[in-house]
Order: C-alpha cells, then structure tokens, then sequence
C-alpha cells in the first residue's frame, strides 16, 4: 500500500508542481492517476522511488517513510516501466529482463532462467531473448520493459505512460497483456496515463488530476464514468461517457427470449450447430449477425448488438458461438436501469440516434 | 623519378636491416614511445572525461580547454621541456601526452553526455547507483565517442612523434633528422614515408577495431 501525506513538490524557481496531496494506492489493485499533461501525476508516481523527492508531507510504502530507505535499494524493490522502455542497447533482451536480478547479486544462470520464464509471460518468443533491443518493434520493447520491472517479482510497479508512444493497435494488445497479468499477479499498480480510455480499461482505482495535483476524483471506473464529482471531471471524461460506461457493466442479466420464434418479423437463421447464420425477413435476408456472450461481453456489446440486428434485438451466444436466445432491445434498455439512471439516460438517448432512424442503413 | 631510386638507396642501405638504426628498430622506438604517450594520456584524460561527462559540470570548460590545448605547438613543448626536464623521455612525453589529452577528454565527456536521458533515467530508476549508471550504461553509450577519438589521438601522436629525434631520442624521426643534417635527402624521405605509413596503418586497425569490438546493440542503433 502507498499512502500520499501531505506530499507536495516546489521547484527550486518557485513554480509548484504538486500543491500537497493526500492519497491511498490500495495493495493488489491498479490505480491510475489521470489527468492533462502539468497536472503533477508523474511527478507524483516518481515521489514513491525516490526518482523525485517531495519538498513536503511524506509518501508511505507499507507504513515506512520511503526517504528513510537507500534510494538504489528502495527501487530495486519496484518494478518500474517509462514511456520510451529505457533498455540497454548494449546488451541483449535476456540480460535487459534480469538487469534488476543481476543488480540484487542472483548468479548468472538463476537470473537468465528467471529471464526466460518472464518473456514467456509478457507474451514473447524465446528467440526474442537473444536479440538487441533495436531489433524490436516498440510493443516489443514494452513488453520487455514489463517483463525487466517484474523480474524481481516486486510488489509494487510504477508504470509511467508505458504504452503512450505505440500505436493504437499496439497499445489496445499490451492492455490487454497487463489486464491479463494483473489479474494473475495481483501487484500494487501504480499507473499514469493522460488518456481516460486507457485510464478506464486499466484502472481498478482511477484518480483524476488537475492542474498542481489537486484530486479532482477519486473512484472506480464506472462510478466514475456515471458519476463526475463536477462539470470540470465531466468534461475532462469526454463525450458519451454513459455508453461508455456500459462497456464497465456485465450483459449477463439480460431478459432472453427463445431464438426460434420471429421477432418483429425478423427470424435468426442458424445452421445445424446452432450458429447464427443471419437474419430472415419479409423479403430480405441480413447475413452479418452480431453477437454477445453473456458472460463474457458487457452491456456495451450487448446494446451494439441489438442496434445493429435488423429486428432491433440483441443474439446472445455461448462460448462456443451457439445462440442462447434473443435480448429485445427493450430488454438491454430494461437491463441499463441497473447501472444507474445517468447511464440509462445516455444510452436512451445514443441508441435512439443510432437505431431509431431505421435500422442499418443498407 | 629519383623518389625511386631514393627508396631503395633507403631501404636497401644494410643499417636498415640490422642493428639500432634497422627499420624494424626503429618502427619499435616509435611504437613504444607513441604508445606510452597514448597510454599515459588515456590514463589522464579518460577518467576525468567520463566524470565530468556524467556529472555534466564545467563541460564548457572542457571544451575551451582543450580548444586552447590543440593551440599548443608541439616543437615549442618540446623545447620547454627539455629546458626544463633535460633531455630524456619526459621531454617528448610531455608535449605528446599534452597533444593525445584533449582529444581524448573531448571524446570521454561528450560521449558520456550524450548517453540518452530516458536511458539514465530508467537505470535510475530500477535501481542502478551512479557508479553503475556509469559502467554499465554511460561508458558503453560513449565506447563509440571514446574509440573515435582514441584513433584521432593514435595517429597525431603517431604523427607527431617524430619530433622526439630532435631532443636526440629515436623513433622514425631519427631517419627525417639525421637525414636532414647530413642532406641524405633518401633517409628524409624514407623516414617520412615511413611515419605516413605507420599512421595509416593506425587508422586502419581501429577502423577493424570500430568494425568488431564493438557491442552489436551500439554499432547499428548509433550508426
């Protein structure tokens, strides 16, 4: 756990990066500080390695005041991943990953096989290991630079813009990559990003910042999302931020109706697995059929589903692709009602823009 | 056409395949004497250099200094040296060592300077200390820098050793001087030819050197 106390930083010349902020980064969660570029978030997540020493108040690992603790000491404790990665051109990928290894004085050969092991988990052939780092593509580089801060196995990893400078594609994957390790490593993340998506999808804990550190909100996503604390939050949080939110809220208590029977005069046509072939109407038939897996999808999928469904109704399906039952479109709306009244009001109001108007318009 | 017929009036001359005016002898005079310039110049200049390029303090005082070291006349620091050494060894050491320093210094503080921010800081971060920022990330950044300018300040040295002769010392300048002074002109000439050679040879071997040595992550990404 991290505790923020008061911890505020000065510049020399006067101008105040961090005004004085009081946070709790909970253990085992990702928390992600968000906010415009100046708002002080890297700033605050260098104060925790000691890379920036706050001029005020006090920042907490564990309970120790962390400007007790040997600097070079306390960092090879926390993994930590910046935006350009940083590896050592000089040496190979396997030798980047067990740098921190190496440093805590493990033997050659425990710190390599240790190396090996982390390429595999951040998704890396074992070829990758002998290669220079610029042989790699910039996801590439990331993915080492993940695998360097965790190959001490750290409790902590400070994550600084990591997956700012790849391109979109790229960065959904590594998103991707991180949900997946997190959810199988449970470390105390602390992460920055100035983008609310990426701040959205990662987050457990999301702390929006403004201008000196003030803490504009602190909250989960969806409550965030649902919720501003004001106009201000609101407005960093972007347009339709309701159907946004729906993306946070699982599809899995959707009201289903029987597949085989029409609706709206629309039939689902599936072949004999009971895969979804396409839509059979009054004089034409639909052959894209969008789906969503209860379990699985969020009500966002659900809602994209039915908008697109010429019969106005979402196809659920099971993992496997075969159709579980039909979900009207009255029933995705009936099931928004549980994600807050602010949702349902954004969502009413964008699905009627996009669906009311005719369907798809072929 | 006499360049000929002085070249093999030189090297067919029987002092030149044998006994201390040999050519092999004398190339080993000017190697040895070269290379304890360059030896003691790097020794000097390297470390300070690297120091000064990781701290990042008074590196315009590096450059100018070397700026007016470079100004410096290598036959005027030759005789100042022996007036104030007497001859012997130190007196041509001093203005080679004076001549290899700078360059040498030049190479080690901005080769270390230019090491990535970003690189620095993410050694920083995940727990190098500044002596092992400076090993294992600063002076391989600058090993480039460093063997570019080791090989500028070889072949000056290489260059300029020749002068050690005046002060009654060997090397190849003995054939230039001795030559002079008795108007042998084919020992000038073989003795200069000599030097050039040497010289090129010098930049060769650290063109091979620049080629191998290098690690593979430095050579390609640094050009």
């Amino acid at each position: 756990m991290i505790r923020f106390d008061g911890a505020g930083k000065r510049h020399p010349d006067g101008t105040i990066a961090v005004e004085e902020l009081d946070l709790t980064v909970p253990a085992g969660r990702t928390t992600v500080l968000v906010g415009p570029s100046g708002c002080g978030k890297t700033t605050l997540l260098r104060m925790v390695n000691r890379m920036v020493e706050p001029t005020s108040g006090r920042v907490l690992l564990d309970g120790t005041d962390v400007a007790q603790l040997e600097p070079a000491k306390l960092r090879r404790g926390i993994g930590y991943v910046i935006q350009q990665a940083g590896l050592f051109p000089h040496r190979r990928v396997l030798d980047n990953i067990a740098t921190v290894p190496y440093l805590l004085g493990w033997d050659r050969k425990r710190a390599r096989s240790r190396a090996m092991e982390l390429l595999e988990l951040v998704g890396l052939a074992p070829e990758t290991a002998k290669r220079y780092p610029f042989q790699l593509s910039g996801g590439q580089q990331q993915r080492v630079g993940v695998a360097r801060a965790l190959a001490a196995d750290p409790p902590l990893l400070l994550m600084d813009e990591p997956f700012s400078a790849v391109d979109p594609v790229v960065r959904a994957g590594l998103q991707e990559e991180l949900l997946r390790l997190q959810a199988e490593l449970n470390k105390t993340v602390l992460f920055v990003t100035h983008d609310i998506e990426e701040a959205v999808r990662l987050g457990d804990q999301i702390v929006v910042l403004r201008e000196y550190g003030r803490i504009g909100q602190v909250a989960d996503p969806a409550t965030l999302l649902s919720a501003p604390a004001d106009e201000q939050v609101a407005q960093f949080l972007g347009r339709d931020r309701g159907l946004r939110g729906l993306g946070l809220r699982p599809a899995a208590g959707i009201a289903l109706l029987p597949a085989g029977q029409p609706h709206r005069g629309w039939t689902l046509t599936v072949d004999q697995d009971g895969r979804p072939t396409g839509w059979s109407g009054p004089g034409e038939t639909v052959r894209q059929v969008t789906v969503y897996q209860p379990g699985l999808d969020t009500l966002r999928t659900a809602l994209d589903s039915a908008v697109l469904s010429p019969a106005r109704a979402a196809v659920a399906v099971d993992e496997d692709g075969r159709v579980l039952g039909l979900a009207a479109r009255e029933a995705v709306l009936d099931a928004l009602d549980a994600a807050g009244p602010q949702a349902v009001a954004a969502v009413a109001a964008a699905g009627d823009e996009i669906a009311g108007g005719g369907g798809r318009g072929r | 056409m006499n360049w000929f017929s002085w070249l093999s009036t030189f090297f067919s001359a029987p002092d030149r395949q044998h006994g201390p005016d040999s050519i092999v002898h004398r190339v080993g005079e000017h190697l040895l004497l070269s290379g304890e310039a360059l030896g003691l110049a790097v020794l000097l200049a390297v470390p300070l250099g690297l120091l000064l390029g990781y701290t990042g303090r008074a590196a315009g005082l590096v450059t100018a200094l070397t700026g007016a070291a470079r100004a410096l006349p290598t036959l005027g620091l030759v005789t100042l040296a022996v007036l104030v050494a007497g001859v012997g060894d130190s007196a041509v050491l001093v203005p080679l060592v004076a001549l290899a320093a700078p360059v040498l210094l030049v190479a080690a503080c901005e080769g270390v300077r230019s090491t990535d921010p970003d690189l620095r800081d993410a050694a920083r971060g995940i727990g190098l200390t500044h002596p092992q920022v400076l090993r294992q990330v600063c002076v391989p950044w600058a090993l480039p820098a460093l063997l570019a300018g080791l090989r500028t300040a070889a072949v000056q040295v290489i260059a300029t050793a020749t002068v050690a002769a005046y002060v009654g010392l060997g090397g190849l300048g003995r054939y230039v001087v001795d030559g002079l002074a008795t108007r042998d002109f084919p020992q000038t000439f073989g003795g200069a030819l000599l030097v050039v050679l040497l010289a090129v040879a010098t930049q060769l071997l650290f063109a091979l050197l620049n080629r191998f040595a290098l690690p593979a992550g430095l050579r390609r990404s640094r050009g």
